[in-house]
């Protein structure tokens, strides 16, 4: 796998910044004055039949949006292959389901939120929109969602016997969630908004959702946005075995720390797992210009592949977008090749390492 | 490429035993799991049967040697007694651990604690101990606690493709293991039942009041059942290397989508054709080399006249012997391709063939009888294990005796 090269043929964002239409590179930055950054919905019309929209969640209608427009952006048919990742699948649903069931005394219950609850109801219905009836998977841990997808996918291409993939991740915030969090310190106690993320030293963050797809392939297309080279998942590594593993990352992908032109990062302004990326890079790329990404999608289960995508926009225009330039006190020389490194509470670790096309 | 995957251990607790031995005696002795939920706040208890663990899940703590139950789910307890079972059938230590994933599956996480507690959660007035179960209704809670326990570390995932999803947590260890990402890979999934899932699959209208029928006539629906199985898989060389003793190969698989309908299958089983000519095909086995199917067989309407159909596409006028063993366990939705792969690999190593409660008449549509014999001094060499879920997504094992 080391040698493998999963080209990112087609790509499509929806998050809380102008990713899915705007202009991304040159937008200023959305700002929240709350602690919760909530996507900015397209006009879904565009993509889905109105009688069809009339029955779908928020979830399912922004994941099977995204995906048709990573398809669209790749300029290539539709894949067989669908790989999601999700932490929490369509919350809304879920609650709902809760609710009948105390509201309605267990009677007469409308089944159709309990479908769409289920974790793979939008792969289901990307499936049934797309007509693949090739291999369809959906992970559901966490951190991990986004990265075991992308694994799955990344092996079953370089197995051969499949062409490409439509791989992706989607997440969703509810009020009541947003809450349920809340109870357990997920989020700042005092309400700073997101363009101030890191300007507070204290513990948790501000929380996010959107969706993210991919269409990945073996072949460089005309679209091709990037190049995925490698990636690495540590589940609640001590800083000894973080440590090793960076160095040994690289080395099996034959770079040096040198050789990467820009580090994007997962940190979330929480002074309880921040540490981790600053005791990381200052051992062992401190000179490396390093970028943070959660204060525009805010953090969430699936956040890694928003930096991915990030990442892939970033080589492809080989440019740094205008919000992020702030972070840097100068910009890369190159864009030749982006190191992400991403966790989620701390708990489950990943690095992703991104070449340009 | 090359590696084969071997089945060296497994685990696993369910309506009808607390392990693999006492699951296998109640096959035996034909004793079904089925009766009315002791453990659910449901006003279906006495209406809707269930395939329920018996114990409480206080009890389930103490089975699982965990020091005390509180922020400990039902899902996460009856993963970890599977989980420990397997672990220790495999002769895997605390120090082999650390190198081993865990591929598990789950379809609501911890719903059977956190329903109980929602609206206290939900309640800025509330506070209390519930407070414990605030992060366990998602499906990594369960995975996480377990492999925590167990010392498990170098691989984590969690799957959730509805009644499909432990099948498919094991061919995605397969393939781990195949691409030399892991020697070892412990995989199935994890149930409890809900008032949730009780309520969902019942305001689908797909429970039958009384005991399933699947394949007959007269079928009318499924019941929902609990449980946990875990198998660990290992690559041929790592066999080689520990020594380990081969229970069966898992020799082929595949996982297929119908891209028909949110919630039904197709009615001429495509999904469940593909996914079973597919696995059987990477097995490098034959139509004539399966001697039984352990079908998915829930006892819907849909689902047996779309399974059984498929079934006479690939078989043709020969289909093996094939008996669903959910009127034993209950449909135990992401746990089910776990245990019917252990069922499976029961079936080489016993040489038996597991009957199929309840059947009197053949289906209208299609023209397939399931065994209804418990069948001894069998020979079985392949088993077809089927599971297919919602959102299309069907999948296939083929479990080999061990050549």
């Amino acid at each position: 796998m080391s040698k493998h090269r999963c080209y990112i043929q087609g790509s499509a964002a929806i998050s809380a910044q102008p990713t899915f239409d705007g202009d991304f590179f040159s937008a200023p930055l959305t700002t929240t004055s709350a602690n919760n950054l909530v996507a900015m919905e397209p006009d879904y019309k565009a993509f889905i039949p109105p009688n069809s929209l009339r029955r779908m969640s928020r979830m399912l209608k922004m994941g099977l949006t995204t995906a048709l427009k990573a398809v669209q952006n790749s300029g290539q048919p539709s894949p067989d292959v669908i790989i999601t990742g999700t932490g929490k699948g369509s919350l809304s649903d879920t609650e709902k389901f809760i609710r009948d069931i105390e509201a309605y005394k267990e009677s007469a219950l409308n089944p159709t939120p309990f479908i769409q609850s289920t974790y793979n109801s939008v792969n289901g219905l990307i499936a049934l929109q797309q007509k693949s009836t090739g291999y369809n998977n959906t992970f559901v841990h966490r951190g991990f969602s986004f990265e075991n997808a992308l694994l799955d996918s990344l092996l079953q291409l370089a197995e051969g016997n499949v062409q490409r993939t439509l791989t992706g991740a989607f997440e969703e915030m509810t009020a009541e969630h947003f809450y349920i969090k809340s109870r357990i310190g997920f989020w700042k106690e005092a309400t700073i908004g997101n363009a101030a993320l890191f300007e507070h030293n204290t513990p948790g963050s501000i929380s996010g959702e959107g969706s993210t797809f991919f269409l990945l392939g073996n072949d460089k297309t005309p679209h091709a946005e990037a190049v995925i080279t490698g990636m690495k998942m540590l589940y609640k590594p001590s800083a000894e075995a973080l440590n090793k593993a960076l160095p040994q990352f690289l080395q099996k992908h034959d770079i040096q720390p040198g050789d990467i032109d820009l580090v994007i990062t997962g940190r979330n302004g929480d002074i309880n797992t921040d540490h981790y990326y600053r005791v990381l890079f200052s051992a062992h790329c401190p000179h490396t210009p390093e970028v943070p990404f959660k204060q525009l999608c805010g953090e969430h289960d699936t956040a890694g592949a928003f930096a991915v995508w990030l990442a892939a926009q970033i080589l492809k225009r080989r440019a740094l977008p205008a919000i992020l330039q702030p972070y840097v006190s100068h910009l890369p020389k190159t864009f030749r090749r982006v190191l992400i490194y991403n966790h989620f509470i701390g708990e489950q670790h990943t690095f992703f390492l991104l070449e340009r096309v | 490429m090359a590696e084969r995957v071997f089945i060296t251990g497994m685990g696993l607790i369910t309506a009808i035993g607390d392990n693999v031995m006492e699951n296998l005696r109640s096959l035996r002795l034909q004793q079904h799991g089925m009766g009315h939920t002791r453990h659910i706040n449901t006003i279906h208890k006495e209406v809707l049967p269930v395939a329920e663990v018996r114990h409480s899940t206080a009890q389930l703590a103490a089975i699982a040697g965990v020091p005390t139950v509180q922020g400990y789910t039902r899902t996460t307890l009856l993963g970890l007694i599977a989980m420990k079972e397997a672990l220790q059938s495999a002769g895997l230590t605390e120090t082999d651990t650390p190198s081993a994933g865990f591929i598990n599956a789950s379809t609501v996480g911890g719903m059977c604690d956190t329903e109980k507690v929602y609206f206290d959660i939900i309640d800025p007035e509330q506070h209390g101990e519930f407070l414990d179960y605030i992060d366990t209704l998602d499906c990594a809670d369960c995975t996480q606690r377990i492999a925590d326990e167990t010392g498990i570390g170098a691989h984590i995932a969690t799957i959730s493709t509805a009644c499909s999803s432990s099948a498919n947590a094991l061919m995605y260890g397969a393939r781990l293991i195949k691409h030399g990402q892991l020697d070892i890979a412990i995989c199935g999934g994890t149930e409890a039942l809900t008032r949730f899932t009780i309520n969902g699959f019942n305001s689908l209208k797909n429970i039958d009041k009384r005991h399933c029928k699947p394949f007959d006539l007269d079928r009318n629906g499924l019941n929902l059942g609990e449980g946990a199985a875990y198998l660990v898989l290992e690559s041929e060389s790592q066999v080689k290397r520990r020594g380990a003793k081969v229970l069966a190969e898992l020799s082929g698989y595949c996982n297929a989508n119908e891209a028909f309908h949110p919630t039904a299958p197709s009615p001429e089983g495509d999904g469940a054709y593909a996914a079973m000519k597919n696995a059987l095909a990477m097995s490098g086995r034959t139509i004539a080399d399966v001697q039984y199917v352990n079908v998915h067989g829930t006892a819907t309407l849909n689902n047996d006249a779309s399974e059984g159909k498929a079934l006479l596409r690939l078989f043709g006028d020969k289909v093996p012997m094939f008996s669903s063993t959910k009127p034993f366990t209950g449909h135990t939705l992401a746990a089910a391709g776990g245990i019917e792969a252990i069922f499976s690999v029961l079936a080489i190593r016993e040489q038996m063939v597991f009957p199929n409660l309840n059947f009197s008449d053949k289906m209208e549509e299609v023209d397939v009888t399931p065994e209804t014999r418990l069948l001894e001094q069998f020979p079985v060499r392949n088993v077809l294990s089927n599971s297919f879920g919602f959102g299309g997504n069907n999948a296939s094992l083929v479990i080999s005796k061990y050549e």
